[in-house]
């Protein structure tokens, strides 16, 4: 048996991040930043902690039992632990910057805790980065949003991006529309959701055909708007899909690279999510790389704000860029000028500098984990 | 898209493979000759269509496989997949084989004086634990599950507890230990399965491979 190393052990969900991947995660980080900063988002921090009813607002509800929280000895109220940081943008744009000109365009970084993790992510604590368009309805807001998201995963290294496209209102718009009762569109909904062919054939009438056929019509956008265009949908949710289908054709226009798939049914995750819905996938990760979509922010207050925005996980965005470049180190040699270190900085070099003489400098450069030495003036590469 | 990324079709051993090969047969899919080979130590098969391969696993384990996108695409019962409830899952087809139900079953002597509706806690053994403790809680019954890998109908005679959740196709294994079917849960039916994240990243591949045995399964 081992010997138990009781302060190595970490909670189930937390790890250390080490090394090369703490100083990629944090690059990769920065460069979103920079990308989005670049289109005109600026950056907001909010704090890690806020009082329990703030983060609980809005769509933070659905993430209560998954929120970790501690009271405050100071104004003896519960606070909560941020498990998702779209809430406190949509927080922050309608009270400190409610006067802010609209549309507005805020983005964020920062760590989230979760009570639990999910199946695909056992991580309980990750990194999310984001931006919310807060204040506009229009369909040119989502293209910006999708297409931002697009453009940053490909600039950091992501490859085969695509994007899949849902209706998370649709099901039910339809359900309401035709007057079926809810129980039976609570289980279309869900068994479109899932995928379940085995539970949607025996849904009987004009809901089941719509619903089969709604099932088909998830895969490759361009065979999925042309079974939904013949589908006889109530006026509403015809409405929805004449969005969407403009939506893909905006798409084709301005990223004809990006691979573009629809799924009418899906709503898991989506739950609060008032228009279309976006996941962004990328070749060599099990799940998404961020997801996005459009709700209202403030509905409860009677004065709601349509917000489009998306998030990136960076836990799997990570998992989806090779670490190839990782910078060059160098190992230099004791009483070695200050200029030279400088120098070699400037010229990309990592510098390791030697705090005692060594008699075989290759030797300890090895040891120190370096590709190069400074000897002789010269920068070297050991072989 | 990358055609060259392999693509893994997870089938579960036993009685169920027997019936899910004509259908994958008639889709178009040929293994290699060592699948049919019972000496073969192999796991891996490839078939006529390449990049897919074929691997053949525990029931429990094609949906694991799919759920973690280790397999794309697999067949499994709804017995399986209601058990784990993995979210990563698609079921888009029936493939209408493998019919069974899966039932609630005690001694006989014990289902002459009990009376099902007036149940407030049982203990049963199960091969499914959670589908078993949602089934009962639904009904307002806490279950107690004691988790077996096989012969379940052993228990109640042997006093490990009453009641066993367990498969039912003919009913013969009951009858023979003594038990008989006293609740229906539910039916079961294989299904075609798929990876969430290869259902959307990869539909240009499964999309055809559905229509396919589809037909098959029509036809």
């Amino acid at each position: 048996m081992l010997k138990p190393n009781e302060t190595a052990l970490l909670p189930e969900g937390l790890h250390d991040t080490l090394v090369g991947d703490a100083f990629a995660e944090t690059k990769v980080v920065e460069k979103l930043l920079s990308a989005f900063s670049a289109n005109g988002y600026d950056l907001i921090l909010p704090p890690l902690v806020e009082f329990e009813e703030s983060l609980l607002f809005g769509p933070g509800k659905a993430q209560s039992r998954n929120m970790f929280r501690l009271l405050d000895p100071a104004s003896q109220r519960m606070m909560g632990v941020r498990t998702d940081m779209t809430g406190q943008v949509a927080r922050i744009s309608h009270t400190r910057l409610g006067n802010a000109p609209r549309p507005l365009r805020l983005s964020y970084a920062g760590d989230v805790l979760r009570v639990k993790g999910t199946q695909l992510r056992p991580e309980r604590q990750f990194k999310q980065a984001g931006v919310e368009l807060i204040g506009t309805e229009a369909t040119e807001a989502y293209v910006e949003v999708i297409l931002l998201g697009f453009e940053t995963l490909k600039d950091v290294g992501a490859k085969n991006i695509s994007v899949d496209l849902a209706m998370p209102q649709l099901v039910p718009t339809i359900t309401e529309g035709l007057g079926v009762v809810k129980e039976l569109g609570d289980r279309v909904r869900d068994a479109l959701d899932a995928k379940d062919f085995g539970e949607l054939s025996t849904i009987e009438g004009e809901i089941g055909e719509i619903s089969r056929a709604l099932l088909d019509a998830a895969g490759p956008a361009e065979k999925s708007l042309k079974i939904l265009s013949n589908l006889k949908l109530p006026k509403k949710a015809r409405e929805m899909c004449d969005e969407l289908s403009k939506l893909v054709a905006r798409l084709a226009d301005v990223a004809p690279d990006l691979v573009v798939t629809v799924d009418p049914g899906e709503y898991t995750g989506f739950e609060y999510q008032t228009g279309i819905s976006f996941s962004l996938f990328a070749s060599g990760v099990r799940g998404e790389l961020g997801r996005g979509g459009r709700y209202l922010v403030n509905a409860e207050l009677g004065s709601g704000e349509h917000a489009t925005g998306f998030s990136l996980y960076l836990d799997s965005l990570m998992r989806a860029l090779d670490n190839a470049d990782a910078q060059r180190k160098i190992f230099v040699p004791r009483e070695t000028e200050r200029a030279i270190l400088k120098q070699l900085q400037a010229d990309n070099f990592r510098t390791v500098l030697g705090l005692e003489d060594q008699e075989d400098v290759v030797k300890e450069a090895k040891r120190m984990e370096c590709g190069f030495v400074w000897r002789d003036g010269q920068v070297k590469e050991i072989t | 898209m990358t055609i060259n990324e392999p693509m893994i079709m997870a089938l579960p051993k036993g009685r169920i493979l027997e019936e899910v090969m004509p259908i994958i047969r008639a889709a178009g899919i040929e293994p290699e000759a060592d699948f049919d080979n019972p000496k073969s130590r192999k796991l891996t098969f490839d078939t006529n269509i390449e990049n897919l391969k074929i691997i053949r696993v525990r029931s429990f384990d094609v949906a694991t496989f799919v759920a973690f996108g280790a397999a794309q695409v697999g067949v499994a019962g709804n017995d399986v997949l209601l058990e784990f409830d993995y979210p990563e899952i698609y079921a888009p087809l029936d493939l209408d084989i493998g019919h069974c139900r899966i039932s609630v079953a005690e001694l006989e002597t014990l289902s002459k004086t009990d009376d099902p509706s007036r149940w407030s806690h049982v203990r049963v053994a199960t091969k499914y634990p959670n589908l078993t403790a949602k089934y009962f809680a639904r009904r307002g019954v806490q279950a107690e599950c004691i988790k077996l890998n096989g012969a379940m109908e052993l228990a109640p005679s042997l006093g490990l507890c009453q009641r066993i959740v367990d498969l039912v196709s003919t009913g013969a294994t009951l009858k023979a230990n003594g038990l008989v079917e006293v609740e229906k849960i539910l039916d079961i039916t294989s299904r075609f399965i798929v990876n969430r994240t290869a259902f959307k990243t990869r539909s240009g591949e499964i999309s055809p491979m559905l229509d396919r045995i589809r037909e098959a399964v029509d036809g």
